[in-house]
């Protein structure tokens, strides 16, 4: 029953249902984790879909940062609501994105991996030297007036995990995905099959872009407060990819148990261990590292894993991995 | 792939539920949340913090009107998104009344918002970040009980013209960080405003491994003075360098690293002439409370009490957090309980002398912070690998000396 | 006063550290095509090895090094064997999250065991200096200088002219024809990984004589050392050298003549690098981008 699509589809609307409602109730902690799932959730979903396209980023964090400040300093600016800002990001994201993928060209593998990471840690830098317009190091709040309530934001979270997830959904079922597939396994031939893939992956990066800037501005509003440390931190770009790898690549729902998952175990380890120095990040790492040996499909492996049955995508073997052995 | 699965809510539902389950002392005690670095880069201060509070605690009996006191101490890892669970747990779960901590800027800064959800009383024993204090400085359950940004430069400038001939000339580096950036325009302004030149300002980026090229640069104008505005790490890269070179500065000052034991280790002969501001320092000698004997015997007693349980010397915050502490122990007693206003209003009628950091008293800044404490400071140089007081005038203040190699 | 000449020597001391620091990662990446992100805590390992000789027993870092450098490699080695050898047929995503993972066990092991405090070694050299007219030279520098040199000197003659070395440059030019010939793939592998580490180790053993040493020092000094590597032309020695010098000259030219240089360098460095991978995406010398 467990692999039955009809019932993994059930479970994924009943979840999708239980979160959204979730934001009624009035728990503090168990919604502010769930606010936490929602955006990771999102940021997840966004890293995936790029994953899927063979590109592997390593610089989510410079579009979950450029939408956070485009979130305040709107919101400061011209009193924009959350609303506003938040499509507002989207645009930003979207454009960024597009920009990346055309700039970046035709480079793929580590070469597009290490250009995101130099992407995010320069836009970090950049945002801590002009203070004038991001207010530097020394931060910038949100106006406090203009902040709607937690329960609000909640919700909004809530909402744009779905929305997210089922954007994936579609993605999947559209020609895109069957372009991004062929793209990740062999662009040539992509080619030849008259897929364009320099326009299939400029469709997705900005896609994905327009995302992870989303969730950086609803995030935005959530915590109220902004620096350069907080916008680009590299921990959002490493979440990003956990949270697939956790829950399994290529998938839609391996980014959201993941991002359960991730949540689960950095509170818990920060929650139980945390009041002895070091000891909370260190058993995070060493389950992080565990995991990643012994559970090589992902959570969403362990429950679909039969051996005999037929794999969903061709294994999941990026193109990063396909520099092996390349002649010079 | 067309899967659509969240099944995943099931684990963190039992997490909350394990969480919930926790036995409920909320009758019997009175919860202080400590939320303090305890991982990530502030760690060293959000380590001394705890110590601070912990062993405040155990000196005032672990009970306080009668009640058991119960700290929730959590760790925030340096980082906003924790720092912000944190908060809401700590303001809207477990709906304590009183917190104290954490102590770096950015990390003080992220918790703001949280904070202002249940507005728990707020004893916040660091962050010099004057933006700190334009947030929430009018807040009447905001106490600061850690010196400002300005604070830091009124008492090195009067130090310097106390010392120094009129005239000198300044050179400044800080770092791209919050500490730098909040203190480069005070420093600025109240070396200015007491007659010295600023004759160069150079930023540096935080972990940067060669400072030589900024050093060259200083070289060049020649100034009297060095003011570096940098923490930690930074500070030893920059006195190590500068040792090393042999720049020819006479007077260097520190202002966030020179008092720390850590940094003074770090650098080894090179702290030799350095000058350092703080509110505490080990061998302050400062005499202890007539009144409350136990909770602030004289500096030198409380450190041996303190390098007896801890096997090492008190930093600032240790200090700091330890009254900042017993400040908030002693309202709820005289409050006769846990009462959040009542509280309030005897921290506001608080008037002890002789603390750890001088007078406990909470007043009000001309930039706006209600309840401010704490702020008078100490100048003093390294010499010999002892502390020699330069400011506050006093029975012990010695002349400044210039750096020699 | 002329800058230019001080300029040099600091680029140069520079790109002396630099170099150290990016071999080890280049090797491990030529051969093994892992992307080691606990490099950095190798580099960590190294400074916190070289205090703890230094403070328990009194020993110089620099006579400490060899044992450390080799330490590290055993220790590479075994850590090759159990963790990274599993993955190494995993997608680089894999990879990159458990060698993350295992950085973020070191880092706060090294919490753990050492404390938050910043530390720091001072032997005598490491505050020594010399003066060439108006041009200052650093000795601690100097020195680093001089065993990056040896290093990477010692490192191109063993893949040259070894045995070992040959077989190693064999298997990261020609993957699968060394694999015919029956060299024995994994132990080569393993051999790589822990000559890496012990390069780090001793980038970290220099390191802790020239600036301060924290649990978290590895990670900063990685994403740089990521640039380099690829600026240089991913998994080619010679251009990791080449990309260190390429870009300490950027970093110190950019901050002795634009105001407020030192806060932008690092901007510079990512700068550079976008702009060579777009424009020349084999990086300086390298390989292809895609197959």
């Amino acid at each position: 029953m467990l692999r039955s699509p009809y019932f993994m589809v059930g479970l994924g609307l009943l979840s999708a249902l239980a979160l959204v409602a979730s934001t009624f109730w009035n728990a503090p902690q168990l919604n502010d984790w769930l606010f936490r799932i929602s955006t990771l959730i999102i940021l997840a979903t966004s890293w995936n879909l790029m994953a899927n396209a063979g590109l592997v980023s390593l610089g989510h964090s410079a579009f979950w940062g450029v939408g956070s400040y485009t979130a305040v300093l709107a919101a400061n600016a011209f009193g924009g609501s959350v609303l506003l800002t938040f499509t507002l990001a989207l645009v930003v994201g979207g454009v960024m994105g597009a920009l990346l993928a055309l700039v970046t060209g035709s480079l793929k593998g580590i070469f597009f991996a290490i250009v995101t990471l130099a992407l995010s840690e320069g836009l970090r830098i950049c945002a801590l030297m002009v203070p004038e317009v991001t207010g530097g190091a020394v931060g910038l709040f949100l106006k406090q007036e203009l902040r709607p309530s937690q329960h609000t934001l909640y919700l909004f979270g809530a909402l744009a995990a779905v929305g997210s997830v089922v954007v994936a959904a579609v993605i999947a079922g559209s020609k895109l995905q069957f372009a991004s597939r062929a793209m990740r396994d062999n662009e040539a031939a992509a080619q030849m099959l008259g897929i364009a893939p320099r326009r299939q992956r400029l469709i997705v990066v900005a896609i994905s872009g327009a995302m992870a800037s989303a969730a950086g501005a609803i995030n935005a509003w959530y915590g109220g407060y902004l620096d350069p440390e907080v916008a680009f931190t590299l921990h959002n770009t490493i979440l990003s990819q956990i949270a697939p790898i956790l829950g399994g690549i290529h998938t839609i729902a391996g980014p959201v148990v993941g991002a359960v998952a991730i949540i689960a175990l950095s509170e818990g380890t920060r929650i139980w261990l945390g009041t002895m120095e070091g000891v909370s990040q260190l058993t995070f790492g060493l389950i992080l590292v565990v995991c990643i040996l012994f559970l090589p499909k992902g959570l969403v492996g362990l429950v679909q894993g039969g051996p005999n049955r037929r794999k969903p995508t061709p294994a999941p073997r990026l193109p990063l991995a396909s520099t092996q052995g390349a002649k010079p | 792939m067309h899967r659509l699965s969240s099944g995943g809510i099931l684990p963190i539902l039992a997490l909350a539920t394990t969480l919930a389950a926790t036995p409920a002392l909320a009758q019997e005690s009175i919860k202080i949340g400590v939320p303090m670095e305890l991982s990530g880069r502030f760690v060293a201060y959000g380590a001394s913090g705890k110590r601070g509070v912990e062993f405040a605690t155990e000196v005032y009996g672990g009970k306080v009107a009668g009640k058991k006191i119960e700290l929730l101490v959590r760790d925030i890892q340096s980082e906003s998104q924790a720092t912000i669970s944190v908060f809401n747990e700590l303001v809207s779960k477990e709906k304590v009344n009183y917190i104290i901590g954490p102590i770096g800027s950015p990390t003080v800064a992220a918790a703001i918002p949280a904070w202002r959800q249940g507005k728990p009383i707020w004893l916040v024993p660091g962050s010099s970040s004057t933006k700190l204090e334009e947030e929430v400085g009018g807040d009447p359950e905001f106490f600061h009980t850690f010196p400002y940004a300005y604070n830091y430069h009124e008492s090195i400038a009067a130090a310097l013209k106390n010392q120094l001939p009129a005239g000198q000339k300044v050179a400044m580096i800080y770092t791209d960080d919050n500490y730098g950036r909040t203190h480069q325009p005070y420093a600025k302004k109240y070396l200015t405003d007491a007659g010295f030149e600023v004759v160069l300002e150079e930023i540096v980026r935080t972990n940067a491994a060669d400072m030589n090229p900024l050093l060259t640069k200083i070289a060049r104008v020649k100034p009297d003075v060095l003011l570096g505005l940098v923490q930690t790490t930074d500070a030893v890269t920059l006195a190590k360098q500068i040792y090393t070179r042999k720049l020819p500065v006479p007077y260097l000052i520190g202002t966030a690293a020179t008092q720390l034991d850590e940094w003074q280790k770090a650098v080894g002969t090179a702290q030799e002439g350095w000058v350092g501001v703080t509110t505490y320092l080990p061998g302050l000698n400062r005499p202890g409370n007539q009144e409350f004997p136990k909770l602030f015997p004289p500096s030198s007693e409380w450190e041996a009490m303190f390098v007896k349980k801890y096997g090492q010397e008190p930093d600032f915050e240790d200090a700091g957090c330890y009254v900042s502490a017993m400040l908030l122990f002693l309202a709820i007693e005289r409050a006769g309980g846990d009462d959040k206003e009542k509280v309030a209003a005897e921290l506001r009628k608080m008037d002890i002398p002789n603390t750890l950091l001088g007078r406990a008293k909470f007043v009000s800044t001309p930039s706006g912070t209600k309840q401010q404490a704490f702020t008078d400071m100490v100048v003093f140089q390294r010499e010999n690998g002892k502390n020699v007081m330069l400011f506050p005038p006093g029975p012990e203040t010695k002349k400044i000396k210039a750096v020699t190699y | 006063m002329d800058l230019i000449p001080q300029l040099i020597v600091d680029a140069l001391l520079l790109g002396g550290i630099y170099t150290l620091m990016v071999i080890g990662l280049a090797l491990s990446f030529g051969v093994t095509r892992v992307i080691n992100f606990a490099h950095g805590e190798a580099v960590m390992l190294g400074a916190y090895g070289a205090f703890t000789v230094f403070v328990a027993f009194g020993v110089d870092p620099l006579i400490a090094m060899p044992v450390l450098m080799v330490a590290g490699c055993v220790l590479g080695m075994v850590l090759f064997k159990v963790a990274i050898a599993p993955v190494l047929k995993a997608p680089h995503v894999n990879q990159i999250l458990l060698t993350f993972g295992i950085g973020l066990v070191l880092q706060n092991l090294a919490l753990v065991i050492w404390s938050p405090d910043g530390r720091s070694v001072v032997p005598s050299y490491a505050y020594s200096s010399f003066e060439f007219g108006d041009v200052v030279v650093s000795g601690g520098r100097l020195i680093g200088f001089g065993i990056a040199a040896v290093l990477v000197l010692a490192l191109f003659f063993w893949l040259k002219r070894t045995e070992f070395g040959r077989a190693t440059r064999a298997l990261a030019e020609q993957h699968d024809a060394a694999v015919l010939m029956g060299i024995n793939v994994n132990q080569m592998y393993a051999l790589a990984f822990g000559l890496s580490v012990a390069l780090g180790v001793a980038t970290g053993v220099i390191l802790s004589f020239l600036g301060a040493i924290t649990p978290f020092m590895g990670f900063h000094i990685l994403v740089k050392g990521f640039a380099i590597i690829v600026l240089g032309g991913l998994g080619s020695i010679v251009g990791a050298v080449l990309g260190a010098f390429l870009l300490a000259f950027a970093e110190t030219a950019v901050s002795y003549y634009v105001p407020n240089g030192t806060g932008w360098a690092e901007a510079v460095a990512f700068l550079t690098l976008f702009l060579v991978l777009v424009l020349r995406p084999r990086g300086i010398i390298g390989q292809a981008v895609a197959d």
